[in-house]
This record gives C-alpha cells, sequence and structure tokens, in this order.
C-alpha cells in the first residue's frame, strides 16, 4: 500500500506548490527561529568551553577578599601548580592636572600572567614591557574607553590613588574578562608592585586576590580541589574549576537560550496553526478527487497515506529551509557579538538542528492529522449527491488520539530539552492553554456573529455572516494573531515594567554616588566634607566587610538546601555590617532589634526573604567566614529590605561588638542634585584619592545596556512569532480570496457600490482584529504579571500605553491585511465570474 | 436622463467587444445593433461562443463595450462610473444566472433582501418574504442556498430579480442547470413575473420551445446578430437606433 500511496502522493505533487506556500513559510520560519537560536548557543557555549581555562585565567582559580593568602597557603599552591597572583579592586584614575577623573577597574598582574591565552596590546609589545617600571615610573595598560573618558592619549600619564602611571598601551584582548563579572569602569592592567605605590591596599580596603593555577599535567582537578579544601578548611575562598569559569554568563546564556527557543516554539505553534489551514483549504479542494478515488477502489487508508506523505514530503522540504537558515544564523549574527566576552566558534552544530527538526516535524504531525484523518472519512456517494452542504466529518478515534499524541511529544520535548524545565512547562502550559482559550474565543465570536440576530445595515449583517459561515477563517485568524499578539504584549509589559524600575523608579529615590573604601580613619573628615557640600542629601555610611556564608543553621552551606532565590547569597563573598540601631530602607517582621548598647554574644539581623529560602528561623545560627575567621552569630530578627531603592542595604547586619575590631572600610551614599554631582565626586576624590566614587547613573546605564540587549533579542524574536502570525493570518485571507470576490462581484451586480462592500469588510475585519486584541492583551497582561512577580520576582505596574499600542498594531495589521484582500476582490472583472460561455 | 415613453428599454449601437487573451484578441462582440422596447420579451439564441452572455453582460453593464454605445432605459451606461453602474442596476435591472450566483453566506430571504436594504427600501424584510412566497419558497426562507435544491435556489434568484420592481430583467440560460420539469416550473414563474412587473425581458436560452414564448427571437452568430424579426440588428435597424439615439 506504501508504494501507490508514495505514487498517488508523487502524482499530487505535481499540482505544484500552489496553496502551500503559507505551509512552507510557517514552517521554515519556526524552525529556523529554533534553528538559528540553538546553533548560535551551541557556538558560544562552545567558545565557552574552548576558551575555559583562559577564561578562568587557569585550571583552578582561588579566590579571596581583603586579604592575600598566607605564607602556607603560597607554599602549597606553589608545591603543585604554576600560580598567578592577580590582583583586582576598583579605583580612581585622574589625569595629572585633575581635571578629569573616572571610576576604573584595577588589575595588578604578575609576571606569569596569563597563564593561559595571551593579552593583545596596540601598539602590539608583551604585557611585561609593558607593565615594567622605566625611568622611576611604572608602565600601565588601560582599555580604550579610559583614553576617552580622561581625554587622553598612549603615552600620558594618569594617577591612581597616591601612585602615577604611563600609559604605554591599549588592552586590545584580554583572555580572562568574561570572568571579571560586573564592571562599573574601564580596566586599568599594572604590575603588582606597583600597586603599593598606590596606597589603595589599606586594611579592609575592598581587595581580591586571585590565585590562578597551572597544575601538574596529569592532576586531577577535583582531587586537587578536596585536597585544598581540606589542607585549609577555614581559609575562606572561592574555588572555581575551568570547567565552570564563568558560571553567571553560563546561566545568562542558558536563560536567554530557554526564552528565546520558546518563543521560538511559539512561532512554530502559531506557523502550526497555518499548517492546519493549508492542509484543510487544500484537502477541502480535493474532495472530489478523493471521492473519485474511492469510487475507484481507494481504501481510506489508502487516501491517508498518500495525503500524509505529500504533506511530510512538504514539510521536510520548509523544515529544510528552515534548517538552513537556521545553520547559517551563528555566522550572520557574528559581527552583531564582536563586544560579547566569549569568542564564538562557527560551525555547523548537528543537534541542534536536529532538535529543531523534529520541532517542525512534531508540529506538522500535531496541526495536520486532523484535516488528514477528516479527509480519509469522504464518502464516495458525495460525487453524486446534490450540491447540499455535507455534514462536517470528524476522524476516526484512532487519528485523534494520535494527534493528541503528537501534541504532547510536542510540549515533551520542549520541556525535556530545556536547561529550566519548569519555566519551559509552564510556557508550553501557557502558550497551549492561550491556544485553547483563543479557540473558544472564536468559538464565542461565530456564536456571538449568529445569536446577533439580523441588524438593520445589510454592512453589518453581511460582515457577521462572513464570521459563522462554514468554512470561515475565524478561528484560524483568531489563534494565530492571538498567540502572536498575547507574547508580544508579554514582552512589552516586562520589558517596559524592568525599563521603568532602572529608568523611572529607581532614580528618584537612588542615590548620586556610592563612595567605596573609605578608612576608618578618614570617617570624620569624609562625613565633615560631605555634609558640608552644597546639595548633598540623603547621605548615609556605614562600616563595611567583606564575608562569605559557609554554615547555614550549623550546616555546611555546600550540603544545606537553598532556594534558587536565594542562592545568589551563597555564591561569593557578601557585604556585611553591624549596627545598633535598625538600618533605614527596611522593616522588622519578626523578632526584635538588640539593645543599643548591646554586647552579649553576637546576634543578626536577617533578610527575612533569603531566611525563608535557606529554612532559617528566629534562633537559628548562621557562621560568616571574615578574612578568615569564622563567625557564627543567632539570628534575633528578620527584615524586609526594599532593595530597588539602591541605597546602603545588607543581607546580614550584625550587633555591634565581634566585627568592630575586624578590619574595614567604610561605604557611603550621599545624593546630590545633576548639576553639583561633579563637584562632590572633585572634592572627595581630591581629598581623599583611595577613596572610590561609583556614579549611580553610570552603573544604572551598564545595567540598562545590558537588559536592552536580552530585550532586542527578545523583541526580535516576538516579531518573528507575530510575523508567523500575520503569514497564517495572509494564508487566511488568501485562501478565502476567490469567495471574496466573487461575493464582491455578486454584490456589485445587485447594486452594491464598492464603499458598501468595503465597510462590510472593514467591520467583519474589525470585530475579528479588537475581539482578538483584546483578549491578547488580557492574556498578555496576565503572563507579564506572572513572569514579573513569580519568576523575575520585580514590582508590577500595568502600563496601558504599552498594552494598547501594541494591540492597536495588531488590529491595523489584521485590518490592513483584510483590506488589502478586500480591495484586490473589488478590482476584480465581473464578467469572468458570471459567464457561462 | 429619465425614460420617455416612446424611448426603447435598450438601445444597442454597433457594439464592439474586444477580448485580449493568450492566442491574441478575440473579438467577441463585432458592432451589434438592437432597440428592444419597454415591456417587450425578447429572446437572444444562437450557438456556444456566439457572445450572447457578453452582449447580456454589456446591457447589464457589467462588462464596458470596446467600442459602440449602450443605452437602458434611456441612460447612456458610459457616462456612469462603477458605483453609478451598481446603482443603476439595483434600481432598474434585475439579472437572474444560469449558475443562480446567490450569496453563500446568506439566507434565501436576505438573498432577496439585499438589493431592497442596499436601496434603502425600510420594508425589505417583508417584500423579501413576497417575494419568496410568490416563488413557492414562503417555506424556507432562513435556509441557506447550500441547504436548497438547484430549482429552489433558482427560484430564489428569480424572486431576487423582481424584488426591487426592475424595469428590465435579464435571465441568462435560466433553466441550464435544471431538469426539465423544474425548468418548466421556474420559464413559468419568469413570464408570470415578467406579466405581472412589465418587465421587459431579454432571455438567453438554447431551448427553442421557451425562445417561442417570447414576443421576438434574435439569433447571434459569431458576435453578430444574425437574424432579427425588427431588423434592428441590420443596417436599417442600425439606421432606425442611431436616429433613436440622437
Amino acid at each position: 500500500m506504501m508504494t501507490l500511496a508514495w505514487r498517488l502522493a508523487r502524482r499530487e505533487l505535481r499540482g505544484g506548490l500552489r496553496g502551500f506556500r503559507v505551509f512552507l513559510a510557517c514552517l521554515a520560519l519556526g524552525v529556523a527561529v529554533i534553528a538559528g537560536v540553538g546553533s548560535l548557543s551551541a557556538a558560544v557555549n562552545a567558545g565557552l568551553v574552548a576558551d575555559a581555562r583562559a577564561m578562568l585565567g587557569g585550571d583552578v582559580e582561588l579566590h579571596l577578599v581583603h586579604r592575600a593568602a598566607t605564607p602556607q597557603q603560597r607554599a602549597y599552591l606553589a608545591r603543585s601548580a604554576d600560580v598567578s597572583e592577580v590582583v583586582h579592586l576598583r579605583a580612581m584614575a585622574r589625569t595629572p592636572d585633575g581635571d578629569e577623573r573616572s571610576l576604573i577597574e584595577l588589575k595588578a598582574v604578575d609576571g606569569t600572567y596569563p597563564l593561559y591565552g595571551k593579552v593583545e596590546l596596540d601598539p602590539a609589545q608583551p604585557l611585561a614591557a609593558a607593565l615594567a617600571q622605566r625611568d622611576g615610573i611604572w608602565g600601565a595598560a588601560v582599555a580604550p574607553g579610559l583614553l576617552t573618558r580622561l581625554k587622553l592619549h598612549v603615552g600620558d600619564t594618569i594617577r591612581v590613588g597616591d601612585g602615577s602611571f604611563v600609559v604605554r598601551a591599549v588592552i586590545t584582548h584580554e583572555p580572562d574578562a568574561a570572568t571579571s563579572g560586573f564592571e562599573f569602569g574601564p580596566r586599568v592592567m599594572v604590575a603588582t608592585p606597583a600597586l603599593a605605590e598606590t596606597g589603595l591596599l589599606a586594611p579592609g580596603a575592598l581587595v581580591g586576590y586571585g590565585y590562578r593555577l597551572r597544575l601538574m599535567p596529569g592532576t586531577n582537578v577535583s582531587l586537587w580541589v578536596a585536597g585544598v579544601k581540606s589542607a585549609f578548611p577555614d581559609a575562606g575562598w572561592r574555588i572555581r574549576e575551568f570547567g565552570n569559569a564563568a558560571p553567571s554568563l553560563q546561566r545568562l546564556i542558558d536563560r536567554v537560550t530557554v526564552f528565546m527557543t520558546l518563543v521560538g516554539l511559539t512561532a512554530l505553534l502559531v506557523g502550526g496553526v497555518g499548517v492546519g489551514n493549508a492542509v484543510r483549504g487544500y484537502l477541502g479542494g480535493k474532495t472530489e478527487t478523493i471521492a473519485t478515488l474511492k469510487c475507484l477502489g481507494a481504501s481510506g487508508r489508502l487516501i491517508f497515506a498518500a495525503y500524509l506523505t505529500q504533506i511530510l514530503i512538504l514539510a521536510l522540504a520548509g523544515i529544510g529551509v528552515g534548517l538552513f537558515l537556521g545553520a547559517i544564523t551563528p555566522f550572520l549574527a557574528t559581527p552583531l557579538l564582536s563586544s560579547f566576552p566569549v569568542a564564538v566558534r562557527l560551525s555547523l552544530y548537528p543537534l541542534p538542528l536536529l532538535l529543531a527538526a523534529v520541532f517542525g516535524l512534531l508540529t506538522t504531525l500535531t496541526f495536520a492529522l486532523w484535516p488528514l484523518a477528516a479527509a480519509r472519512e469522504v464518502p464516495a456517494g458525495s460525487l453524486f449527491r446534490d450540491l447540499v452542504d455535507p455534514a462536517p466529518r470528524r476522524p476516526r478515534l484512532a487519528y485523534i488520539l494520535a494527534t493528541v499524541a503528537a501534541g504532547l511529544a510536542l510540549a515533551g520535548l520542549g520541556v525535556v530539552t530545556a536547561s529550566d524545565r519548569l519555566t519551559a512547562a509552564w510556557f508550553i502550559a501557557g502558550a497551549a492553554g492561550a491556544l485553547v482559550a483563543f479557540h473558544l474565543v472564536a468559538a464565542g465570536i461565530v456564536h456571538a456573529a449568529r445569536g446577533a440576530g439580523r441588524p438593520r445595515s445589510p454592512r453589518l449583517r453581511l460582515a457577521l455572516a462572513n464570521l459563522y459561515r462554514p468554512g470561515a477563517p475565524t478561528a484560524g485568524i483568531v489563534a494565530s494573531l492571538g498567540l502572536g499578539l498575547t507574547v508580544l504584549v508579554a514582552i512589552a509589559l516586562v520589558e517596559g515594567n524592568i525599563e521603568s524600575t532602572i529608568d523611572e523608579r529607581l532614580p528618584e529615590q537612588a542615590p548620586s554616588f556610592f563612595f567605596i573604601d573609605i578608612q576608618p580613619d578618614q570617617v570624620d573628615a569624609f562625613d565633615k566634607l560631605v555634609e558640608g557640600t552644597p546639595g548633598v542629601s540623603q547621605f548615609a555610611r556605614v562600616a563595611s566587610l567583606r564575608g562569605r556564608i559557609t554554615k547555614i543553621g550549623g550546616v555546611p552551606v555546600e550540603q544545606a538546601v537553598v532556594a534558587p532565590e536565594a542562592q545568589w547569597t551563597t555564591q561569593s563573598e557578601r557585604g556585611l555590617t553591624y549596627a545598633a540601631t535598625p538600618p533605614k530602607g527596611s522593616r522588622i517582621v519578626a523578632g526584635q532589634w538588640w539593645p543599643r548598647d548591646y554586647r552579649g554574644p553576637p546576634l543578626v539581623s536577617m533578610d527575612a526573604e533569603i531566611a525563608r529560602g535557606m529554612r532559617l528561623k528566629l534562633g537559628d545560627t548562621i557562621t560568616v567566614n571574615v578574612l578568615g575567621r569564622e563567625v557564627t552569630a543567632t539570628i534575633a530578627n528578620l527584615r524586609e529590605i526594599d532593595w530597588t531603592t539602591l541605597g546602603i542595604n545588607f543581607v546580614l547586619v550584625f550587633s555591634p561588638g565581634m566585627l568592630e575590631g575586624a578590619p574595614q572600610t567604610h561605604i557611603a551614599t550621599a545624593r546630590t542634585p545633576p548639576e553639583a554631582e561633579a563637584a562632590l565626586e572633585r572634592a572627595v576624590t581630591d581629598r581623599f584619592p583611595t577613596v572610590s566614587a561609583i556614579a549611580v547613573k553610570d552603573a544604572l546605564a551598564a545595567v540598562s545596556q545590558i537588559v536592552a540587549a536580552i530585550a532586542t533579542a527578545l523583541r526580535a524574536t516576538a516579531a518573528i512569532t507575530l510575523a508567523a502570525g500575520t503569514l497564517v493570518l495572509a494564508g487566511a485571507v488568501a485562501a478565502g480570496h476567490r469567495r471574496r470576490v466573487y461575493e464582491a462581484v455578486v454584490l456589485k451586480v445587485l447594486g452594491a457600490t464598492r464603499g458598501d462592500v468595503t465597510r462590510a469588510f472593514l467591520i467583519e475585519y474589525g470585530i475579528l482584529g479588537l475581539t482578538t486584541a483584546a483578549i491578547a492583551a488580557c492574556l498578555g497582561t496576565l503572563a507579564a504579571y506572572l513572569v514579573l512577580t513569580r519568576v523575575m520576582h520585580q514590582e508590577w505596574s500595568f502600563m496601558p500605553a504599552a498594552v494598547v499600542s501594541t494591540a492597536l498594531i495588531a488590529t491595523a495589521l489584521t485590518l490592513g491585511i483584510g483590506y488589502a484582500g478586500t480591495w484586490r476582490a473589488l478590482g476584480a472583472e465581473a464578467a469572468p465570474f458570471l459567464r457561462n460561455e | 436622463m429619465p425614460l420617455r415613453s416612446d424611448d426603447p428599454m435598450i438601445l444597442l449601437d454597433d457594439v464592439r467587444l474586444t477580448l485580449t487573451s493568450a492566442a491574441g484578441p478575440v473579438n467577441v462582440l463585432r458592432g451589434v445593433s438592437l432597440s428592444v422596447a419597454a415591456g417587450e420579451a425578447v429572446s437572444l439564441v444562437g450557438p456556444s461562443g456566439s457572445g450572447k452572455s457578453t452582449l447580456m453582460m454589456v446591457t447589464g453593464g457589467l462588462e464596458r463595450p470596446s467600442a459602440g454605445r449602450v443605452a437602458v432605459a434611456g441612460v447612456d451606461l458610459a457616462t456612469l462610473g462603477e458605483d453609478g453602474l451598481a446603482r443603476f442596476r439595483r434600481d432598474t435591472i434585475g439579472i437572474v444566472f444560469q449558475a443562480f450566483h446567490l450569496v453563500p453566506t446568506m439566507t434565501a430571504l436576505e438573498n432577496v433582501a439585499i438589493p431592497l436594504e442596499l436601496a434603502g427600501r425600510r420594508n425589505a424584510f417583508d417584500a423579501a418574504r413576497a417575494g419568496l412566497a410568490a416563488v413557492g419558497l414562503g417555506e424556507r426562507v432562513l435556509h441557506y442556498p447550500g441547504q436548497l435544491s438547484g430549482g429552489e435556489q433558482q427560484r430564489v434568484a428569480l424572486a431576487r430579480a423582481f424584488a426591487a420592481e426592475p424595469k428590465l430583467l435579464l435571465a441568462d440560460e435560466p433553466t441550464g442547470n435544471l431538469d426539465t420539469a423544474t425548468g418548466r416550473l421556474v420559464v413559468d414563474l419568469l413570464f408570470d413575473l415578467s406579466a405581472r412587473h412589465r418587465t421587459t425581458l431579454l432571455l438567453i436560452t438554447h431551448d427553442r420551445d421557451l425562445a417561442r414564448r417570447c414576443n421576438r427571437i434574435v439569433h447571434m452568430a459569431d458576435g453578430r446578430i444574425v437574424d432579427d424579426p425588427e431588423q434592428t440588428g441590420t443596417v436599417a435597424g442600425a439606421v432606425a437606433v442611431r436616429r433613436a439615439l440622437t
């Protein structure tokens, strides 16, 4: 039977691609997005793996804050590996005349840096030569951004803290840049011995010490790490292996990949509606052929097999086009990723392509099986019947089950292949739910149009009749356009909320500056200076220490169960402070604050949400390693903190006493009117060269940039979903074109003007577009609300402008495409449709 | 221009129509002149491809001639734009097709009412209901075309054509898609309604019996009128037509 089905399918394919253009475009588009996102992600990940050692700077990195490794620790490390020490801190760089200044990320390196990879400089020269001391002055290599900010050139001098450096080169490539974390200013690289001259290494200063190791060949990295942990259990260092060089970058890439794949899957689902429409439309025109074949002895199964074969051949063609586009995406996207910290490895990645192909195939089956199965039920006798509408044919149970199975396989594949399965499951459930919702809405529109009775206006009646007549594309248009629009509304709202948090709400309350590394002996002078500067408000200063959480309720942090939303507090050193009174910007929700003059065993006040994530309650203990010393404190109270104010706030606030004697610095915030910002920065950094001023505006701009880049990627993918919806819409309009022309001709014969016909069609598409837009606006808003409040833990505000504008665009699109079809219909000549000769 | 009592209902003067096709230009009408008086019933007969349907399209303003003049009820159709022609048809002409051409999304009642509604008649539905009752479909008003037999659909088309009480009815093979008995029923209705409304009738048919029921039979062949008892298609007739038009 299969050979016969194959032969029949081949003969049917001779008819060409007529009626299948939208089918092919929908599949190609959806598959291209999934294949493209997958390929690009694979190329980036391959880059991460290939450059892992260079990005980390070694096979292993041990990282300490505030203090360098002890001689014993250094000796231990040197026994088993080549060691490179890198010191990192934030500082201010100034021109010698003090006219220009900038916060910088200062990195001091030794002679063995980098152990892996190569630093590239312009003008080209060895790094050691660039950083060396010549004629009593040390050299520096800087990021190009610094020269722009300070209006300097290579060969000019900069001042950092109390030291002076000649800029000998611009850094064009820094192998370990991606692992540096969030950066507030341009990089300045100097030699480690030069650091002493800056006066920045005061006790308690926020300085990071990284020990990058090239282990002896054949060393098992994990075993070695276990060894160093047991040799120095209280060292408090963060240890990273090269396989996990840039965990936060990896997480970001994973998340963006998941979201973009899911949005791509939505595009494919929307396209699926188009696939279903195309197959239904095609087979609708084949009723006579199918009936004839049945009269000649073809079985229902043969009919099904033949047309399924034909559809699958066409689907493979569409998928092939999509795979080609997906495979070349990394090559096309590379120029856009030039500032990306990972070198993308361009290649053909078969796995994401295979996955995209399977997605495409399952989508085809999910949406095509039903109309195919209905076609096999066409009775042979329909050839001999009068022109009476046939009753709708329902597929047999086995085919309905096959459709459901294909749909479940599609959803299952989407969930199983995502790195964040819970999000993927919710997303897919949401998309499927929305699809069902839009089918119900379409049924509602049909029902309402039918039940609207006979409006007086013949135009309105014609429009309503077009919505509910048998075979009307109402369901297809509403579902395809609605789903695309829902995604677009949701993304517009999520993006708008994040943007407004950064751009509007934050700066209203946010301080203008963070000042870091204020030495205890500078505190009084600093307070006096800042408070005496005109225009300064909201001045606050607290002691700041860095520490790592090592035990939670007595359980080592590696073994403790920590909820995902609290994990950031355990992944690296956090800021800590101590206070006699509750800090501003937080509210005590459980327990009591300690008395002002409390001098008992250490108590701690903790962020309520983080405590929940760690399953801690009042009276439990938490242990923090501060400068190599373990401090265990009992939780006395829990606070709710509004982090979005950007004021100084800490997850852990200790009772005074224990930490007061530890080496520490102070941090401060101050707010000034924008025109007074430069004066304050200048006054503080002139008087205290070792204090760094972080302009909140600049930091927020850096955050905005990252958010904007991700948003652009998501918006582009969402636009593809809408493009798929538009394709389906155009397909539906095109499918109904002949009927529309015919109707226009008959109405014109009966005396309808072009205006009459146009108005009727505009009403029809207006009803479709507006209803769909309204429902999509509701569903999109709900989705955005859930994403923002449940996934991103952000505050939610409804933005009617974003929703309304998105919805209006969609309505205009529907009307535009519908009208374009109508316009063509109106221009058609009447005679050919009426002529019998 | 209002119709004077002595004006013919249809006046065609040397009407020519050339259509372009892939194989080159086709002369569908090669200089047709015809005059039909108000209240007259004329049948148009001839072999397939002789230009009968095209002549009817041109008369109904559904196709513009390449040359020549067409006047219906005293109005020169060349002076009307597309929408003007639509309104003119709405008020003056009823058309019945071989293939019925009902709007599939509308019930029988709505199909009959639509020309009246387009004309802004308040009692459109009452009139439509009466029209359907007159063709024997008073019980089928809410059925869609797809739910009616061919004969029933043609009766709906007849009711629709007569609904606005047109001065001129154009019928193109109205029984072509029907069996003999049903065809006879429809034809009886057609003549009955024409007589009742004093409608001028231009009927295309292959059926000689049907043609003979008209006052006059005009023969067409190869895009020309080859036989016309009134000789309006001949040279003498053409002169008479010109005189009437000028």
